[in-house]
């Protein structure tokens, strides 16, 4: 792994934000099925382990804020990020998160290739489906975290609206939740680690880079693009050391095989759900 | 001449002030309140102690607090209070003690005859009884205007014993809510029903597209992945490309 040429795709920034989200994804997905769920005994047994119903709201409550926090310095990051002296060129060019027109003749492309009709899709830096796991997260934390807010103050908060807005918020935070985890555990989980480049885990979101032979196969124009600017010799890094692979593949599996349980709970006690 | 300039000048803007007026002023009511902006209504006390019985007069038409359909609906204005149609259920939410004349109604359960109010989330995650709230016999019917279930004092009887500072906003939350998924709530919590379609065709919509992609994706590298594995084979099994492999050896053990 360290004698291959690597090029860096992520930088430390985006490694803690996705940590990050990892961590407080994971605990509000803990602490909220455990809520949830607490007509089952599931349910109860996992928010026991947090110290009952109300320790449980209360970490689910503070790590809520936690994420709206890391979410603001997001923006704070990205507005900072944008060259905005050419925020045309910077805001859509191949290396900004943005959706083009190519992303949706992309994923027509993979359709074809899918029926085998043609080849797959030539990627630049970003492919669809990370963009959309990106504008995801995007769309629903914002979501999760007004809705969250608001029904953390029901009191105060329904001065500003009729109370029985809340019943409507209680229903849009569950389903949106459930909506999220679904989509991580399932498909997140199956492109980030069951396919096949990627078998046991895609570590570029952790190190930070990727081997350029690999990247050459997946993201054909990105590395044309830096070789024809000149950027290919400079994007080269080390790989990462082998203490902190074995600390990421520890970390990385442990949230795995969390997720997995949690999504085979959601499946056991599907009817015992409460939607609102 | 005169007269026109008359109209122009002094009537029309007389009429228009007036109409002004007679659009800001407070409708015409049979109660007066103590609270003369329809808007503002209670709110700068909601937040208090919630108590202000000693000021409190009937409603007009309209009650004081933010519409839930199927509550108004419930209420009728031009109905009146009638006692003896106690053996309607809908009536009887206007009676002093609403379940006066049912038979044997010491060793009943609630839930035997209201089923859909058994479980919600005051009863499932508060641990609450129906009594906490709706208190000892006789329990008066909703709608009845002494009743501490009347949407009028409601916040500040039930909904403050434990939610400080509850305000008739707040108790509009409904806790016996209608299932989101019933035809029916179409017509008595619209916003629940529609949230809950567009919550589902989002899940649904979603989960089987990328489910698709992602299981079609990962099918098909695979195939293509065992594919390659298998085709090298017929080089190896051929003695003319490389032979060697197929002798074992101190090197090569089969």
């Amino acid at each position: 792994m360290n004698n291959q040429v690597r090029i860096i795709r992520f930088n430390i920034f985006d490694r803690l934000f996705h940590v990050f989200i990892m961590v407080t994804f994971l605990l509000q997905a803990v602490t909220g099925l455990g809520r949830l769920l607490y007509n089952t005994a599931w349910g109860k047994g996992v928010a026991n382990f947090f110290g009952g119903y109300d320790r449980a709201t209360s970490i689910h409550n503070t790590v809520g804020i936690l994420m709206i926090i890391g979410f603001v310095i997001h923006i704070a990051y990205i507005l900072a990020k944008v060259e905005w002296k050419a925020w045309r060129r910077s805001l859509f060019s191949p290396d900004s998160l943005v959706p083009r027109l190519e992303d949706a003749k992309h994923l027509g492309q993979k359709f074809r290739w899918f029926l085998g009709l043609g080849p797959p899709p030539a990627f630049d830096r970003w492919t669809y489906w990370e963009k959309f796991d990106y504008w995801a997260v995007f769309w629903g934390l914002p979501l999760l975290g007004l809705t969250g807010i608001i029904l953390m103050f029901p009191v105060g908060m329904s001065r500003l609206f009729p109370g029985w807005v809340l019943n409507v918020l209680v229903l849009l935070h569950r389903a949106e939740a459930l909506l999220a985890m679904l989509y991580i555990f399932i498909i997140h989980f199956t492109i980030g680690h069951l396919r096949r480049g990627m078998f046991p885990m895609n570590e570029c979101m952790f190190a930070g880079s990727v081997e350029l032979e690999k990247e050459r196969q997946e993201k054909p124009l990105w590395i044309a693009r830096l070789q024809k600017d000149g950027r290919l010799e400079e994007a080269m890094v080390p790989g990462p050391p082998r203490w902190f692979r074995l600390l990421y593949f520890t970390f990385g599996y442990a949230v795995l095989v969390v997720g997995l349980y949690l999504l085979i709970n959601i499946f056991l006690y599907r009817n015992f759900i409460e939607w609102h | 001449m005169k007269s026109r300039r008359l109209l122009r000048e002094v009537l029309l803007p007389v009429a228009l002030g007036l109409l002004g007026i007679a659009v800001l002023l407070p409708a015409p009511a049979p109660a007066q309140e103590e609270v003369t902006s329809s808007i503002r209504r209670y709110k700068d006390k909601e937040l208090s102690t919630g108590y202000y019985e000693e000021y409190e007069v009937k409603p007009r038409r309209l009650r004081p607090y933010v519409g839930v359909p199927e509550v108004q609906r419930r209420y009728s204005p031009v109905a009146p209070y009638r006692p003896g149609a106690a053996v309607e259920p809908g009536v009887r939410s206007r009676l002093e003690d609403s379940h006066a004349g049912i038979q044997f109604y010491e060793l009943r359960r609630c839930e035997e005859c209201h089923v859909q109010e058994a479980g919600h989330s005051h009863t499932v995650r508060g641990n609450l009884t129906c009594r906490q709230c709706h208190g000892g016999e006789p329990i008066a019917g909703i709608n009845y205007y002494f009743s501490p279930m009347n949407p009028i004092r409601r916040h500040a009887y039930v909904c403050a014993k434990c939610h400080e500072g509850a305000g008739i906003s707040f108790a509009t939350f409904k806790i016996h809510e209608p299932k989101a998924g019933d035809p029916a709530t179409r017509k008595t919590f619209a916003s629940l029903y529609y949230t809950n379609w567009f919550m589902y065709l989002l899940i649904v919509g979603t989960m089987a597209f990328f489910g698709l992609h992602t299981l079609i994706w990962v099918g098909k590298e695979t195939y293509h992945f065992i594919q390659e594995k298998m085709k090298p084979k017929p080089q190896i099994e051929s003695p003319a490309e490389e032979p060697e492999n197929e002798q074992p050896g101190p090197d090569n053990p089969l």
